[in-house]
C-alpha cells in the first residue's frame, strides 16, 4: 500500500527479474578447436594477401581518384570566349543553401565595369565552406551554371576564417590535383 | 456627411457560406471565405476597379460569361466558383497571355522572390510556354527618375502606377503611350517622373518593371529582413517597414495604417533612409578643443556637459525638435526644470502650450480619417505637400471619391487650389488674423465690428474672398474639417478664433457621436517638428508640465518660449542652450534672432547627426543622435495618435540612447529617474555606463515612466498603442485634461521679433542633403548645394572595395530633372511620313 503512494517517477524494482541464460560450457576438444584450428584459418586469408603485395595508398602523395559526379569544393565560372563571369548575383544559391552559407551582395554592371553577360553581377560571392555540407543544392538552384560543385576535397586549414571562400578563390582554375575516377575504375 | 454604414450579406463561394458587407468587390470579400482570387490590377487603394488584367475571373452562378470578381460587387444568395474547370482554362490562358512579352528575367529583376507575377504564375498558371515568337524589346533599364527604374520588357500594363499619378497623387505625369501591343508607361515626352509621391509606384507595380534605384541589387527577400516603426521625418508619422539587411537600412516600404498613412508614403520618407549610414553622421561624442571639435570617449563628453550644465543653473534653456522621442522630451523638460532650475524649453515649432491647451478637447479633434469622410475641409495656412504631405493625399481622396468640398486659405499658391472649390489669399504671415477674421465673419456682423475689427486687412484678405469663405463654411454642411497650420497660433487670440470658428459651424462631436460616424473638428499642423504634440504633452513646453497642466509660475516671465530663448540668449541673461535634434537655423523659427543668439557666446550643448554649421560653429558638446531606425519610444501624431518607435538596426557606431545620455545628465546633477539600471548591482551600473553591456529593459522603462506621468496618457499602455497607435482622445485619459483656459494668450512682449511665416519645403531638410538619392531634390528645395559626401568624393569606388557598405553610395550620376527638347515639330509635321 505504502508503495502504490509513492511518486510514479521513482522506479521500484518490482517483480521483474533479469535472468541471464547461459550455454553450456564447452567440452575441452571444442576448446582446442577454438584456440587453435579457428585462429589458423583466419590466418589463411590474412597471408593469402600478403603475396598480393600492400594496398596502402600514400595520402597524401598519392590520392584516391574521384567520381565525376563527386561533389567537392565549388567552382564558379566564366564564359569562355567573353571572359565574362557566368554568375549574375541573383542569390538564387543563398535561397537554396540549406546550410545558410552563402552570401552574394550584387551590384550593378557599367559599360565600364562590366562583369558579368546581365545587368547584375555578384559584387560579393562568398561560401563559408565550414559549414557547407556539399548537398550541391545550389549547382541545382542556379539559373546559368555559374556554380558548379568541383572535385577538391582537400580543404583542411589553419583558421575558420581561411575556410570562407571569396569569389576569386572560387573562379580561379584549380590547381589541378583531385584525380578523376576513369571510365573502367 | 459621416462614415458610410455598412449591411451584412451572405454569399457562397467554392462551396463555403461567407458573411460579407454588401456591395465588396468579390475580390475581397473571398479572402474572408479563405479563399484567394488572384488580381493584378486590383488595388482598392487606388480607387475605382479597371479591370485592366482579366487574372481575376471567376464562374458565377446565373451569369453565362465569365466575370472579373475584382470588379462584381458581392451580391446576397451569390454562388461563385474560382476553381472550376472553365475557370482555371481562363486563369491559364490569361498567365499566359500575360507571359507572352514578359522577359522573365528573373535571376536580375529586383522583385524576384517577392513577386506577385511569379507566385501567380506558379499557383494559377499552366505551367508551359507554347509560344516561340520573338518578345518585344525595349531599352532597359530606363530612368524614370533620379529615384526610379523602369522596365518597359516587364510591364504586364495594369495601368496601377498610371493610375496612382492620375488618381491619388493628381499629378497626371504618367501615361501610357501608344496603342495595343505597343503601349507602354511613360511620362508626357520623356520628362523625368518627379513628384513627392513617386516611390509609391515601385510598391504598387505587381511586377519588377517600377523598382528602385537606390535599392538596385542591394538584397533578395531572403536576404532581409522587416522591421516595422514609424516614420518621423514630418508630422504625418507615416508607419513604414525598414527593410534591413546586415544591420543596414535599405529600404522602406509603406505599413499601411488606415487610421494614418492608408499605406502611402511621400518620397523623402522612402529614400532619406540612407541618411543614417553616410559617412557625415556624427557617431561618436565630439567636444569643442581649441576651436575645432574632436571625438572623446563618452565619459569625457559627459563630464563636460554635466559640468557646463551645472555652471549654468538656472540660466539654461533647451530646444527640441528632429525626430525626439516623448521620453526624451519628458526626462529632458524635468532635467532641466528640476535638476537645472530653469525653466526655458521649448519645440522648434513654437506652439504657445496654452493655445494648444484650448484646442486640444477630445470632442474639438479631428482625426486624419475623418478628412475623408466630411462635407467640407478647410485647409487653412499650411501647405500640406510640404508639411505633412501625406495628409494632403487624404485630402485628394476625400475630394475625388467622397465629393468633400475642399477650401482653400493659405498665403502662397497651394498644391490643393487645382482641387479646391474656393482657394483664398492672405498676405505672408496673415493666417492667424484670416482666422480672426473669418470667426468675425461667421459670427456675424456685430463681432466683426467689435474684436475683429480690421483682422481682415491685417490678413491682407478680400472682403469678397472673405465673405465667400464664411458662406461656404457656413452652408458646408454638418461635418466640417478645419486643418490648420499650427504657425497660426503664434498670433494671439488665433486660437480663440479657431474656437469660435468650431462653435459656428458646430463642430464638438462627443465620442458616442464620433462613433456613430460625424466627422469634423479642427487638426493642426506643427511646424516642422514631427513629434511637437508629443513633446508639448509630455512636459516640453514652457510653463507647461506633462498633460497640459499650467505650471504655477510666480511671473509669466519666467518661462521664456523659443523666440524669448533667443532674446534672453543674445541679452546675456541666458547661457547654456542644449539642442535635442534642433537646428535653430534651420527651421521657421527667424533666423537673424537665433544667429545673434548663437553669437553671444552662449555654450551649446547638441544631440545631432551632422554637423551643421550651427553645431560647427557653436556647439561645445555634441552627443551622436540616433535616427528613428535606431530609436525606442513613443511620438504623438498631430492627431493626438500614440505610436511606437521600434528599433530596427543597432546602433551605429558609438551613438546611444537620446534618453540614456539625458538620465546620465541627471544623474550627475543628483537627479534620479530610477531608470540607469537601478535594479542591477554597482557593478553592473559601471559596465552598464561604460557601455560594455546594454542598457537592460530601460527604454521600455522610460516609456512607462512617461505614460504615468502624463495623465492624458492613463490607461495607454505599450501593448495598446501595438503596431497601429492609439488616440489617447479615445482612451480613459481624455478625462484628465484640465479645463482649457478661456482667454487668449497674451500678446507676446514688443520687441520680440516676429517669425516669418513661411514653411520649409519638404526636401529642405538633412535627411534629403545627405541621402544620396535625394540631394537633387534637396538642392532644388533649398537653393543650397548640399555638404559634399565623402564616399562620393572616390569616384567610381568599385563595389567590391566597398563590400557592402556600397550600399547606396556606389557612383551614380545625378539626373537632375529638366526638359529635353529631342525634336521640333512643325505644324502639320506628322511624327512619320508613311
Ligand atoms: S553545397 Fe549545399 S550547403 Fe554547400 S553551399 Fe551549396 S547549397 Fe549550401
Ligand atoms: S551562382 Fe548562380 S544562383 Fe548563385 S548568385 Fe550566381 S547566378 Fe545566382
Ligand atoms: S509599370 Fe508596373 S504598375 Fe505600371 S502598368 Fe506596368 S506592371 Fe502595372
Ligand atoms: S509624409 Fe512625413 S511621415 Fe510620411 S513618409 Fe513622408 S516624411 Fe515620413
Ligand atoms: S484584377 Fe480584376 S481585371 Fe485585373
Amino acid at each position: 500500500m505504502a508503495e502504490a503512494q509513492l511518486p510514479v517517477s521513482v522506479w521500484s524494482p518490482g517483480e521483474d527479474v533479469v535472468e541471464v541464460r547461459r550455454a553450456p560450457a564447452p567440452g575441452a576438444a571444442r576448446s582446442f578447436t577454438r584456440a587453435f584450428l579457428e585462429t589458423l584459418r583466419g590466418l589463411k586469408t590474412t597471408f593469402a594477401r600478403v603475396i598480393e603485395g600492400p594496398v596502402t595508398i600514400q595520402y597524401p602523395e598519392e590520392k584516391v581518384p574521384v567520381y565525376p559526379r563527386f561533389r567537392g569544393r565549388h567552382r564558379l565560372h566564366r564564359f569562355e570566349e567573353s571572359g565574362l563571369e557566368k554568375c549574375v548575383g541573383c542569390s538564387l544559391c543563398a535561397a537554396a543553401c540549406p546550410a545558410d552559407c552563402i552570401r552574394v551582395v550584387a551590384a550593378e554592371n557599367t559599360p565600364e565595369h562590366r562583369v558579368s553577360a546581365g545587368e547584375r553581377y555578384a559584387a560579393v560571392y562568398e561560401i563559408n565552406l565550414s559549414r557547407c555540407i556539399f548537398c550541391g543544392y545550389c549547382e541545382v538552384a542556379c539559373p546559368f551554371d555559374a556554380i558548379t560543385m568541383g572535385h577538391d576535397y582537400e580543404l583542411s586549414d589553419y583558421d575558420r576564417s581561411d575556410l570562407i571562400f571569396t569569389k576569386e578563390m572560387l573562379l580561379a582554375e584549380p590547381l589541378e590535383r583531385t584525380p578523376l575516377r576513369r571510365e573502367d575504375e | 456627411m459621416g462614415r458610410p454604414q455598412q449591411k451584412l450579406i451572405s454569399f457562397t463561394i467554392d462551396g463555403r457560406q461567407v458573411q460579407a458587407p454588401e456591395n465588396m468587390m468579390l475580390a475581397d470579400a473571398a479572402k474572408l471565405g479563405d479563399v484567394e482570387i488572384p488580381v493584378f490590377c486590383y488595388e482598392p487603394k487606388l480607387g475605382q476597379p479597371v479591370g485592366a488584367c482579366r487574372m481575376c475571373l471567376v464562374e458565377i452562378e446565373g451569369i453565362p460569361k465569365l466575370q472579373t470578381g475584382c470588379s462584381t460587387p458581392v451580391k446576397d444568395g451569390m454562388v461563385v466558383h474560382t476553381r472550376s474547370e472553365r475557370v482555371q482554362a481562363a486563369q491559364h490562358g490569361v498567365v499566359e497571355f500575360l507571359l507572352l512579352n514578359h522577359p522573365l528575367d528573373c535571376p536580375v529583376c529586383d522583385k524576384g522572390g517577392e513577386c506577385p507575377l511569379q507566385d501567380i504564375t506558379f499557383g494559377w498558371g499552366g505551367g508551359v510556354a507554347r509560344t516561340r515568337e520573338l518578345k518585344r524589346h525595349f531599352k532597359k533599364p530606363v530612368e524614370l527618375s533620379p529615384l526610379i527604374a523602369i522596365d518597359r520588357e516587364r510591364c504586364i500594363l495594369c495601368y496601377r502606377c498610371a493610375r496612382f499619378s492620375q488618381e491619388v497623387s493628381e499629378d497626371h505625369q504618367l501615361v501610357l503611350a501608344e496603342r495595343g501591343s505597343h503601349s507602354f508607361i511613360s511620362t508626357f515626352d520623356s520628362h523625368p517622373y518627379i513628384s513627392h509621391f513617386s516611390g509609391n509606384i515601385i510598391e504598387l507595380c505587381p511586377v519588377g518593371a517600377l523598382t528602385s534605384i537606390p535599392y538596385r541589387f542591394r538584397a533578395r527577400p531572403w536576404d532581409i529582413e522587416g522591421a516595422g516603426t514609424v516614420c518621423t521625418l514630418c508630422p504625418a508619422q507615416c508607419n513604414v517597414t525598414l527593410t534591413v539587411r546586415n544591420e543596414r537600412v535599405l529600404r522602406v516600404l509603406a505599413r499601411e495604417n488606415p487610421a494614418v498613412d492608408d499605406g502611402w508614403l511621400c518620397d523623402k520618407g522612402r529614400f532619406g533612409y540612407q541618411s543614417f549610414h553616410v559617412d557625415q553622421r556624427i557617431t561618436q561624442p565630439l567636444i569643442r578643443d581649441g576651436g575645432a571639435l574632436r571625438a572623446v570617449p563618452w565619459e569625457i563628453a559627459l563630464e563636460r556637459a554635466a559640468g557646463l550644465l551645472e555652471r549654468a543653473r538656472g540660466q539654461a534653456c533647451a530646444l527640441a525638435g528632429g525626430s525626439a522621442s516623448n521620453e526624451e522630451g519628458y526626462l529632458l523638460a524635468r532635467l532641466m526644470r528640476e535638476a537645472l532650475a530653469s525653466e526655458a524649453i521649448d519645440t522648434l515649432a513654437a506652439v504657445p502650450p496654452r493655445a494648444a491647451h484650448m484646442l486640444a478637447r477630445p470632442q474639438l479633434q479631428a482625426a486624419v480619417a475623418d478628412i475623408e469622410h466630411a462635407d467640407t475641409v478647410l485647409v487653412l495656412g499650411c501647405e500640406l505637400r510640404e508639411e505633412a504631405p501625406i495628409i494632403e493625399l487624404r485630402v485628394r481622396k476625400g475630394v475625388r471619391r467622397n465629393g468633400v468640398r475642399l477650401l482653400v486659405a493659405t498665403p502662397q499658391r497651394s498644391a490643393l487650389d487645382a482641387v479646391a472649390g474656393l482657394a483664398v489669399r492672405c498676405a505672408q504671415g496673415g493666417e492667424g488674423e484670416l482666422a480672426i477674421a473669418l470667426a468675425g465673419a461667421l459670427q456675424g456682423a456685430e463681432a466683426q465690428e467689435g474684436a475683429h475689427a480690421g483682422a481682415a486687412e491685417r490678413a491682407g484678405v478680400t472682403p469678397a474672398d472673405l465673405r465667400a469663405l464664411a458662406q461656404a463654411l457656413r452652408s458646408g454642411g454638418k461635418d466640417v474639417v478645419v486643418i490648420y497650420g499650427q504657425r497660426l497660433l503664434r498670433t494671439a487670440a488665433a486660437a480663440q478664433a479657431l474656437l469660435d470658428i468650431a462653435r459656428e459651424l458646430k463642430l464638438e462631436a462627443d465620442r458616442q457621436e464620433r462613433e456613430e460616424g460625424r466627422t469634423c473638428g479642427l487638426l493642426g499642423i506643427p511646424d516642422g517638428v514631427s513629434n511637437a504634440r508629443g513633446l508639448l504633452e509630455s512636459g516640453l513646453a514652457p510653463g507647461y508640465d506633462p498633460g497640459y497642466r499650467p505650471r504655477q509660475l510666480p511671473d509669466p516671465d519666467a518661462a521664456p518660449d523659443a523666440h524669448a530663448m533667443a532674446a534672453g540668449l543674445a541679452g546675456g541673461k541666458l547661457r547654456l542652450l542644449y539642442l535635442l535634434g534642433a537646428d535653430p537655423l534651420r527651421c521657421g523659427l527667424p533666423e537673424d534672432a537665433w544667429q545673434a543668439a548663437l553669437d553671444s557666446g552662449a555654450a551649446v550643448i547638441a544631440h545631432a547627426d551632422f554637423i551643421t554649421e550651427t553645431i560647427r560653429e557653436h556647439a561645445q558638446v555634441v552627443f551622436p543622435a540616433e535616427s528613428y531606425a535606431e530609436k525606442e519610444g513613443t511620438v504623438v501624431h498631430p492627431d493626438g495618435r500614440l505610436q511606437r518607435l521600434r528599433p530596427a538596426i543597432e546602433r551605429q557606431g558609438e551613438v546611444r540612447a537620446g534618453w540614456w545620455v539625458i538620465a546620465e545628465l541627471a544623474r550627475r546633477l543628483d537627479l534620479d529617474f530610477g531608470l540607469l539600471g537601478s535594479e542591477r548591482s554597482p557593478g553592473a551600473r559601471a559596465l552598464e555606463a561604460a557601455g560594455i553591456i546594454a542598457e537592460g529593459l530601460s527604454a521600455t522603462r522610460a516609456s512607462e515612466l512617461l505614460l504615468a506621468s502624463v495623465a492624458i496618457y492613463a490607461g495607454i499602455d505599450l501593448e495598446q498603442i501595438g503596431g497601429k497607435g492609439r488616440r489617447w482622445q479615445q482612451s480613459a485619459g481624455a478625462g484628465a485634461l484640465p479645463e482649457p483656459p478661456s482667454a487668449p494668450e497674451r500678446e507676446r512682449a514688443a520687441g520680440t521679433p516676429e517669425p516669418l511665416n513661411a514653411y520649409r519645403p519638404l526636401f529642405d531638410a538633412p535627411e534629403a542633403e545627405y541621402s544620396p538619392a535625394l540631394r537633387f531634390l534637396y538642392r532644388r528645395a533649398s537653393g543650397r548645394q548640399p555638404a559634399p559626401l565623402r564616399s562620393e568624393q572616390a569616384p567610381g569606388a568599385p563595389a567590391e572595395r566597398a563590400g557592402e557598405s556600397n550600399g547606396e553610395l556606389g557612383a551614380r550620376s545625378e539626373l537632375v530633372a529638366g526638359l529635353v527638347i529631342r525634336h521640333v515639330a512643325g505644324a502639320g509635321e506628322g511624327r512619320e511620313q508613311r
